[in-house]
């Protein structure tokens, strides 16, 4: 546990002073989507805010929800789980066929003053797995804890319930509405990836307390507003294929400690926040330090990573850039330039012959088409 | 000069009869003279018994008035709608029962810093007011529901939440809104959209129809009560071994507004850790 320790300590010092940002399911299934991302890798990994970094070297993310967005989430959430979550109680009696019986709710997120998110998980395991409660149902705020990169990221499900049968249940409320039984399927995928996170996390802890993970369900629920009337609905994911993407990207996801192997100790991404917050590290020392990570750019950034913009300009004129269908097929050119010298005439090294030839065709062909040379 | 609270007592007396003479023969120019002179004696006497009572309170805070505002103390608003429900209740749910049945209602952000003030006042001055709008505390831990409010005067059986006390007080609440709306000739709209909101999550108890007009307050009774049979006793269980471990475990302090050790309290009342 030694190196873990200094781990740690180093990536405490790469995030500098502000409090780590949580790895939450989407960063976690970004990760293991990209996971050839140095950059990325290691600032989740060091729970860097990427939204402020990339905004004080001048280029802001441009997603994240309006804050509009995010308040009419939190109330449609708010709404679902109030008065011992009586809505959700009675949208799972018609889903999941609860039992009269079944009404318990915990609230995990619930404790005396501010604990730690290590005491929270500890809370967490002990309501799941502890025998010596009353009647359990529906845990609200349950913290989780998943292995990602040799280190713990925590993660925090809506909720989970338990079935008298001992069967678990992932439930995630969104507030993206399902209209006719039908919601936007990009956003139903990222559901269903986020919940099949809280499924690993959930089966582990599970199985850590010497019981069987097959307990944990594939089959996710999700509550969203039905139309766009916030009357709630439910839905069922069967997250078997995304669980298999996930482990299998989990398994081939880099050490942190052979991560940060190649950067000096005193790398470090800290804003030095003056008493209200404002940035007052020099932008371009910033960017010097983020450009010393390498980074690994592709257009699949611009919809999960905060950084994108910053990458892409640093991207510009790479073949990557592009995508990576356009930098298989150009196979061993990294450079815009590069290939369309090629595709102009100019010869090639040997490696490089066989694309070349390509190359110099698609210029014909598209001459004849177009009627143009390549500028 | 003041006049003590006394003299100001026999003087409000004097008044009165010279009130009643003057307006039993007739004299309306005399009554209305006297009757002023009263008025302003009994907010003398009003103003002399504010000052003699040295306790101290804070300024008692006035809620904003809506259409029909309540010059009552927020404090006591709370204490108004929470003594209607009979359990606890998160700040959304005692304001929408402050509007339906007492006609004003609050933000519910002065309800959650309203916890905060009262167990300030309370250890500056315990038990120094009747009552005390103070916490809901978990069964397992005795630390504070987060956003739940109870009453002290409850007994403690009351004040703590167990796995299942959120549905039972949930139904609990549903039959009292039922009984406060029979006890009004002409409930208000508010109200009658209250009992539908309860009864769209209690089985049996939404009429086919489900418009709001039409919940039926014995309805939701039945139903509330066939439900609450079912979790009632083992709920009364868990909560009355809560109540007995925070008896013996926790100061007076502890007991109204929870433990903030956040460390589990084992059987001897030490804390864990």
């Amino acid at each position: 546990m030694n190196s873990d320790y200094l781990a740690g300590m180093r990536l405490d010092r790469l995030r500098g002073r502000a409090l780590p940002v949580n790895h939450n399911a989407r960063t976690i299934s970004a990760l293991a989507a990209n996971p050839g991302c140095p950059r990325r890798s290691l600032m989740d990994a060091a729970g860097v805010d990427k939204q402020k970094i990339a905004a004080h070297v001048g280029y802001p993310a441009p997603f994240g929800q309006s804050v509009f967005a995010i308040t009419r989430g939190n109330v449609f959430e708010a709404r679902v789980k109030e008065n011992g979550a009586a809505q959700l109680l009675t949208l799972l009696r018609d889903h999941l066929g609860l039992d009269v019986s079944e009404v318990g709710y915990t609230d995990l997120g619930d404790a005396g003053g501010n604990p730690s998110r290590e005491l929270r998980h500890v809370r967490t395991r002990h309501g799941l797995i502890g025998q010596d409660h009353g009647p359990r149902t529906l845990f609200d705020h349950p913290l989780l804890r998943l292995r990602v990169g040799g280190r713990h990221a925590y993660l925090e499900p809506d909720l989970i319930a338990l079935r008298l049968d001992g069967s678990f249940h992932v439930i995630e409320i969104k507030s993206f509405p399902v209209i006719d039984g039908q919601a936007d399927p990009a956003k139903v995928a990222a559901a269903a990836i986020q919940s099949a996170v809280y499924v690993r996390a959930l089966r582990d802890l599970i199985a850590e307390a010497g019981s069987d993970p097959g307990r944990v369900s594939h089959e996710t629920i999700l509550i969203a507003p039905k139309d766009f009337a916030s009357q709630p609905v439910a839905t069922s994911l069967d997250v078997r294929k995304q669980l298999g993407v996930l482990d299998r990207q989990l398994v081939r996801m880099t050490n942190v400690e052979d991560m940060l192997e190649p950067f000096p100790e005193t790398l470090t991404f800290d804003l030095d926040p003056d008493e209200d917050g404002t940035p007052r590290r020099p932008p371009e020392e910033l960017a010097a330090a983020i450009s010393l990570v390498p980074a690994n750019y592709a257009p699949e950034c611009l919809a999960t990573c905060e950084l994108c913009f910053a990458c892409r300009d640093e991207a510009a004129g790479s073949t990557g850039a592009l995508g990576k269908s356009v930098r298989e097929d150009l196979g061993g050119i990294d450079y815009n330039a590069q290939a369309l010298a090629l595709a102009r005439g100019q010869l090639p090294s040997a490696e490089r012959a066989e694309i070349a030839a390509q190359l110099l065709r698609a210029a014909q062909l598209r001459e004849q088409l177009l009627g143009e040379e390549i500028q | 000069m003041a006049e003590t609270i006394e003299a100001l007592e026999r003087r409000i007396d004097e008044l009165r009869v010279a009130v009643r003479e003057a307006v039993l023969t007739g004299d309306q120019a005399l009554a209305s003279a006297r009757r002023t002179e009263l008025r302003q004696a009994e907010q003398a006497w009003e103003d002399a018994l504010s000052s003699a009572a040295a306790a101290p309170q804070p300024q008692p805070t006035l809620a904003p008035t809506g259409t029909q505002g309540s010059l009552l103390p927020l404090r006591e608003q709370v204490y108004e709608a929470l003594s209607l429900l009979q359990v606890s209740a998160a700040p959304k749910l005692i304001a929408t029962v402050h509007e339906a049945f007492f006609g004003s209602t609050f933000p519910t952000t002065r309800v959650t810093s309203l916890k905060r003030d009262e167990e300030r006042s309370f250890r500056s001055a315990p038990f120094a007011r009747p009552y005390y709008v103070c916490a809901a505390l978990s069964a397992d831990y005795l630390s504070p529901s987060r956003g739940l409010l109870a009453v002290s005067t409850w007994p403690m059986e009351k004040r703590v939440i167990g796995s299942l006390s959120p549905r039972v007080d949930f139904l609990t609440a549903a039959i009292r809104v039922a009984d406060a709306i029979e006890r009004i000739p002409i409930p208000p709209a508010t109200a009658r959209q209250l009992l539908a909101r309860f009864a769209g999550n209690i089985p049996g108890a939404a009429q086919p129809s489900a418009i709001p007009d039409q919940v039926r307050p014995d309805v939701v009774r039945q139903a509330a009560e066939a439900e609450l049979a079912v979790h009632e006793e083992l709920d009364a269980r868990i909560r009355k071994d809560a109540a007995e471990r925070a008896m013996r475990q926790l100061s007076d302090a502890e007991r109204l507004f929870g433990t903030k050790l956040g460390e589990p309290i084992d059987e001897t009342g030490a804390a864990a850790g």
